[in-house]
């Protein structure tokens, strides 16, 4: 029955292929263009951080923000479609699918396009403005009693001399986790005004380990030298 | 010297109807290039030196031409020349006579989400689509309902039909989804106070404007799928009419409609002639903050 009603169907561009196959009369799912569901999309997005968090109110908030699920982030957000006008809907072929957030209570913007589905770039809109939070929203750091908080200890690599085995293998910079700790690093690095040997006590790592920790994310690295550039000192490399 | 002379008359129809400007079809064809390469792998690293490799494609030159003249010259919808829309995380097939998905629509499926997340009945419960389409509001429905939740998907052209149960074999869904044939509740004779729950994107566009969409949408997609009658109100006033018989106690329904209007219209219906079995009713908007869907629960 199934097979009857899919001959009926007219493929466009997976028509060829039907045709090379060996049997002419069985549509070879896995041989269907769209069959690769995961496919790849070079990323060509645009990434706008127009932070800025210089004032206290913002800082009691700062690691709260990473906390929230997608939904409450989304809904401190304003969510504009780029381009979109007129009835929508049924009215339109409609392919415009970028989708652009602010985040009001930071001004923090991200938006994505480089996806097909409106859905998929909400998705990826919403990861970005996480990291981007991470990366401009600073908290102050008492180096006094200081304490490096978990969700740091669990990005540091295990040679740390801090880092307890009951913390878990070490999360990496593809891990949605990562922005977390991440905030929390760049907390104390600011806290030490861009010292990385400094920095480096406080999590129990040789300097060269927490470079390489920086250098293993663009995001972060950028963030740091900046601060460095700022205070006039070298950038990592 | 030819595509110079489509790209004008493109133009010029364009404007007629507010079509798609110079950077959508920039993009469309990237999308073109990306979904006729045989390895999704290879087309980051084209552009780059030192890549001798050879592409693979799909489709021949000439014949990717010619669907790219037919896009220009015809206005033929992307999705059609393709053959499929991406919509929420799926890739649905799609072809003439099916309407193509629109990224409003996609909401309906949070909203169910949200429904089933706070109720184990209605997760666990047979749901309906009508005037199903390319089958996705079933399929986006069937991945977020529990063990023993079902959908019947329902359209009343079997083209929809065919690509409909298509797309739902492609996700593995095809049992936990049944397709069937008919107009509206009309191969739902078996269902009725039974459904946990109903949505719908029914033709809501009023029968007079039907000649002035876009060309992409007026020229290719069925009418059958767009146009709702004198006010556009004809199927969602059935589709009301069949919530109150066909849901079960608390169960829950969304319907997409043309805007602020008849979103308002419905719900005045419904307060009127079927408030003794539906309840809850409020009226939601979509991304563009056009009042768009209608929601709400039997008794």
């Amino acid at each position: 029955m199934a097979h009857k009603m899919i001959w009926k169907l007219k493929p466009s561009l997976m028509l060829p292929l039907t045709f090379n196959s060996q049997s002419k009369h069985v549509i070879r799912f896995h041989h269907h263009p769209f069959s690769s569901l995961t496919i790849h999309h070079p990323i060509n997005y645009t990434t706008t951080a127009a932070a800025n968090t210089n004032n206290n109110g913002d800082y009691v908030k700062a690691k709260e923000f990473l906390e929230l699920t997608d939904e409450e982030l989304v809904r401190q957000c304003e969510m504009d479609f780029l381009k979109s006008s007129g009835a929508g809907g049924q009215h339109r072929n409609k392919r415009e699918s970028a989708v652009r957030l602010k985040h009001l209570p930071t001004g923090i913007i991200a938006q994505a396009s480089e996806d097909r589905s409106q859905h998929m770039n909400r998705d990826s809109a919403v990861k970005r403005l996480r990291a981007l939070i991470a990366l401009k929203v600073r908290k102050p750091v008492d180096l006094d009693a200081y304490s490096p908080p978990r969700e740091l200890l669990q990005i540091l690599p295990p040679k740390s001399t801090i880092r307890g085995s009951e913390i878990g293998p070490q999360i990496g910079p593809k891990n949605q986790k990562f922005a977390l700790g991440m905030q929390a690093l760049l907390d104390l690095i600011f806290a030490v005004e861009g010292s990385i040997s400094e920095a480096a006590k406080y999590i129990g790592l040789s300097t060269g380990a927490l470079s390489r920790l920086i250098l293993s994310d663009d995001s972060l690295r950028k963030e740091v030298n900046d601060l460095r550039a700022s205070k006039g000192m070298k950038p990592l490399k | 010297m030819n595509s110079l002379k489509y790209h004008a008359q493109f133009q010029r129809d364009k404007m007629m109807d507010n079509g798609p400007d110079s950077s959508i079809l920039c993009r469309e064809l990237k999308w073109l290039m990306e979904d006729a390469v045989e390895d999704h792998s290879l087309f980051s690293k084209m552009g780059f030196e030192n890549s001798d490799e050879k592409v693979k494609m799909r489709v021949g030159i000439e014949e990717l031409y010619n669907l790219w003249k037919e896009r220009i010259e015809k206005r033929r919808p992307f999705q059609y020349v393709v053959g499929c829309e991406h919509w929420r995380e799926l890739v649905l097939s799609v072809q003439e006579g099916v309407l193509i998905p629109r990224p409003e629509t996609e909401l309906i499926v949070d909203f169910v989400c949200d429904v089933v997340s706070k109720n184990e009945d209605l997760k666990r419960g047979v749901w309906a689509d009508l005037g199903t389409g390319s089958g996705a509001l079933a399929i986006g429905i069937g991945r977020a309902l529990g063990i023993g939740g079902r959908v019947v998907a329902a359209d009343i052209s079997p083209v929809s039909v065919a690509v409909a149960a298509y797309n739902v074999q492609r996700y593995c869904l095809q049992d936990k989804i049944e397709v069937r044939e008919g107009s509206w509740f009309e191969p739902l004779k078996d269902m009725e106070g039974k459904l946990a729950g109903l949505v719908s994107n029914p033709p809501y566009i009023p029968s007079k404007e039907i000649s002035g969409l876009q060309a992409e949408v007026g020229r290719h997609e069925p009418r059958v799928a767009l146009d709702g009658g004198v006010d556009g109100m004809d199927a969602l006033f059935h589709l009301c009419d069949g919530a109150a018989l066909f849901l079960k106690p608390g169960g829950f329904f969304a319907f997409e409609t043309n805007g602020e209007q008849q979103c308002r219209d419905l719900v005045d219906y419904m307060k009127n002639k079927r408030s003794e079995s539906l309840c809850n009713f409020e009226i939601v908007a979509d991304f563009a903050g056009i009042q768009r869907f209608v929601i709400g629960f039997h008794h």
